[in-house]
């Protein structure tokens, strides 16, 4: 079934690595494009597949969940297909592996993208071009090509040769001075990787407008997603009070810059509970005043307007704390939330996993087991589609999983020469050997 | 000449505040014709500081100006019998209507996709709290709620401390992205299938699919049981994190393999060099992370955080600076590639403004004109739709339009 699908017809040699360009992709393959990874027996892309093509469950366990949280905390002989960090991305998805180091791969791929809509990249400043894939190169073999680049700051300028992923973005686009308590130094800042999920949404979105224009005029191009200036964009109102008003906004911790007042994080009864509280006019605090029971300290009339509470944001800060604690963090939202108050816990990634909206909407997909996970349920796409069949249609990719499709279907390999590929290594559902004892 | 990537295509804009007016803003800045729909009084985004000039007004928002780039302006009250009339005479002539109201709201205005597709074709993207259906359907979020139940806000922080919200107002800017993309999909099924369809996107589903984390972390609960605590501190193994530099600040990630490879031969120490770094118990051991700050600190704090970078850059080094906004502002190679524009506004003057946040070969982003004033046009607005002088006359009379 592929009803109305939005890129319905749209094929993408896809080159991404990591979290912003495999998420590109992926929204674009929701959407209905063939997205077709290109990968490499022969090379391990870090932070890509898995945090390491050896790693076992003595070391996933020393590790963060979201990257080495395995099926059971044994991620197996294939981690490449099961890390959670990696696999989520790879919905919709078509994985297939060549050696474009050597010509006859590159051939295959030069092949794949002649019968492409659009190239996805996101590695290493002049990955591609030494691989003999240039912008040129590219449009020789497919000249309405819309070629994605997703570099980390850019290709032309002092930076290019810069290295870095989300966290490295975040610190350079004015993300992370703006992330910590107000009252310890940046250097306790821990990394976050937002720009990877401002990047990835971007690079879909330009490219479904780069397809419109070619649809319209039969016209491809090239298209240059510096993530660090995307992902500068994510901080509007602390670069322009820079640019108008000389002033460097430094991080305020859980306070609000929209003006609410009170709006913080508040620690709950029982283990690593907390509630988010947002008063977000003179309405929702005395809606919070009288959830509160009307305490005698809320009463001070300098309170009702929001200038008022400013100048006690301290004090405030401190009662609400000592009343939150006596409660449970789901009794305050529910009953804040009933009271007209803008609030909600802090969800764990159970408290999400098992909330009971979610589960009733459709945010979940179950996906049938595979050698290398059990039945389990994935995250469908966000955005719901009345009549387009936008969702999970197929399983997240296999290493190599679609060798069979990309090289005898879609470019007519022979059976001859497909069994010469494989023997020589080009067509696999591992990581060469050597590679991986040595990563 | 270049064309715009959108070139054609008409929105009509039931957005305020922040998600809802990204989702909008990046498909006016490719082209598309973007009518938004204020209500008496304005977008309560006009009241978001910073203000040009730290002088607080509706024209003189910051966080306005950048989110309202390349619209129009018409000021409806859809309260109103003959505001929802105008609403839906204009949604008969978009070709994509954005809503960014709670169900209850949208139901109350007349402007739910139920009561829209009586007037228009157009396909009706809802940006809602919760979506429109769920226990939580009814609730309120700020950027911070939203964060905390949606984002991974849970592991952001230190241990011992309240788990962090984003800087400034970036989850809800998240959303609005992915609002964009979610229109975009709607725009290609209408042209290339025909199909206008209804497409819902809830902030909380949204956030939910973060790739920052927070998919992953829901995925590795339901593999292994796991949840993702807050960290008890910034630095991860022998070297990572954050460093003080002379000037200020650098992120590092020089944990494995090459980084560390790498990281190394931009420190250029023969301490670091000594094999024993590699064993993977080192990073385990307080000790050896002593004795290697031993040798790190001194030499970021004898050089300035462009030094580093500079250093950084030719080894391949994973190790970039911190910025502060007027660093993102007057960085010399942003400039000269053109992150900044300069603005002409009619009652402003000129003001820089971030410019594009993406490099489109044939349809370069471009300001075609800046963040509409307050109705600026509406009577233009009103009278491509149909309505006489005397009929727009009449609505600004009886305080429909203004």
């Amino acid at each position: 079934m592929s009803a109305n699908l939005p890129l319905a017809g749209v094929r993408i040699c896809d080159f991404t690595a990591v979290w912003a360009g495999q998420s590109a992709t992926m929204y674009l393959a929701d959407m209905g494009a063939e997205c077709i990874k290109v990968e490499n027996p022969f090379i391990w892309n870090p932070m890509t597949r898995a945090a390491s093509p050896r790693i076992n469950s003595a070391m996933s366990a020393m590790l963060p969940p979201w990257i080495a949280g395995h099926p059971n905390s044994d991620p197996g002989p294939r981690p490449w297909n099961n890390s959670p960090a990696f696999i989520q991305v790879l919905r919709n998805k078509k994985s297939f592996t060549v050696d474009s180091r050597r010509a006859e791969g590159l051939a295959i791929v030069k092949a794949l993208i002649r019968i492409s809509d659009v190239v996805a990249e996101n590695l290493a400043y002049g990955t591609l071009d030494k691989l003999g894939l240039n912008d040129e190169e590219i449009l020789r073999e497919r000249p309405d090509a819309i070629i994605l680049h997703m570099p980390a700051f850019g290709r032309s300028g002092a930076y290019v040769e810069g290295r870095g992923y989300g966290a490295h973005i975040d610190s350079v686009s004015g993300s992370t001075l703006l992330r910590g308590y107000v009252d310890t130094a940046p250097a306790d800042n821990v990394q976050i990787f937002a720009g990877d999920f401002w990047g990835g949404a971007h690079g879909a979105f330009a490219v479904m407008a780069a397809l419109r224009h070619r649809r319209r005029t039969g016209q491809g191009q090239v298209i240059e997603l510096a993530q660090v200036e995307s992902t500068a964009q994510m901080f509007p109102q602390a670069t322009l009070d820079a640019a108008w008003n000389g002033r460097d906004a430094v991080s305020v911790g859980n306070r609000s810059i929209e003006g609410f007042v009170p709006n913080g994080v508040f620690r709950c009864k029982g283990e690593d509970r907390w509630i988010a509280i947002s008063c977000r006019d003179d309405g929702e605090w005395a809606a919070l005043v009288e959830a509160m029971s009307q305490p005698a300290w809320a009463g001070r009339a300098n309170l009702g307007s929001a200038n008022g509470r400013a100048e006690a944001e301290g004090e405030i800060e401190e009662r609400l704390a000592e009343w939150a604690a006596e409660h449970e963090s789901y009794d305050l939202f529910h009953r804040l939330q009933a009271a007209g108050v803008t609030a909600g816990p802090v969800m764990t990634a159970q408290d999400a996993a098992e909330d009971p909206h979610l589960r009733q909407g459709d945010a979940w997909a179950r996906l049938p087991a595979t050698e290398d996970y059990p039945e389990t349920d994935f995250g469908a796409p966000p955005y719901k589609f009345e009549s387009s069949d936008v969702r999970i249609r197929t399983t997240p990719a296999l290493f190599g999983e679609h060798n069979d499709y990309v090289y005898r279907e879609l470019l007519g390999v022979s059976d001859e020469e497909f069994e010469r590929l494989r023997a020589a290594g080009h067509i696999a559902t591992t990581f060469d050997a050597d590679l991986v004892a040595r990563a | 000449m270049a064309l715009d990537a959108l070139e054609g295509l008409t929105v009509l804009d039931l957005t305020s505040h922040i998600a809802g007016p990204y989702s909008t803003k990046l498909l006016a800045d490719l082209g598309a014709r973007v009518i938004k729909v204020e209500k008496p009084g304005g977008d309560s985004a006009r009241a978001l500081s910073p203000f040009l000039g730290d002088e607080a007004g509706i024209e003189r928002s910051g966080g306005y100006q950048f989110l309202n780039t390349n619209k129009e302006s018409i000021v409806l009250d859809l309260a109103q019998d003959s505001g929802r009339e105008a609403a839906y005479r204009l949604a008969g002539r978009c070709q994509l209507v954005v809503v960014g109201l709670s169900p209850r709201q949208s139901e109350r205005l007349g402007v739910s996709y139920r009561q829209l597709k009586e007037h228009t074709s157009a396909s009706v993207v809802e940006i809602s709290n919760f979506g429109s259906g769920g226990p939580y359907r009814d609730y309120q979020l700020s950027d911070t709620v939203l964060f905390a139940m949606g984002g991974e806000m849970y592991s952001h922080g230190t241990l011992d401390r309240a788990p962090l919200k984003l800087g400034g107002t970036a989850a809800l800017l998240q959303c609005g992205a992915m609002g964009a993309v979610a229109a975009m999909g709607a725009v290609h099924a209408q042209e290339v299938h025909g199909v206008s369809q209804r497409v819902e996107l809830s902030l909380f589903d949204a956030q939910i699919n973060s790739i920052d984390r927070r998919s992953a972390a829901i995925l590795a609960f339901r593999f292994s049981g796991r949840v993702q605590q807050r960290p008890a501190g910034g630095s991860a193994g022998v070297a990572g994190g954050i460093y003080p530099t002379a000037d200020g600040y650098v992120e590092v990630t020089a944990s494995t393999g090459n980084y560390w490879a790498r990281f190394v031969e931009m420190i250029d120490d023969d301490g670091l060099r000594d094999p024993k770094w590699l064993q993977p118990a080192m990073a385990l051991n307080p000790a050896a992370k002593e004795e290697a700050d031993g040798i790190i600190y001194p030499w970021m704090l004898s050089r300035t955080k462009h030094e580093v970078w500079t250093e950084a850059r030719r080894a391949h080094a994973m190790v970039a600076p911190l910025f502060t906004g007027s660093e993102v502002f007057r960085d010399a190679v942003f400039r000269e590639r053109g992150l900044w524009i300069e603005v002409e506004h009619e009652l402003l003057g000129r003001f820089p403004m971030l410019g594009r946040p993406y490099v489109l070969e044939k349809t370069p982003w471009r300001l075609r004109r800046p963040a509409p004033m307050l109705g600026q046009h509406t009577d233009s607005v009103l009278a491509e739709a149909g309505y006489s002088t005397a009929e727009i006359a009449q609505l600004r009379n009886d305080g429909v339009a203004a």
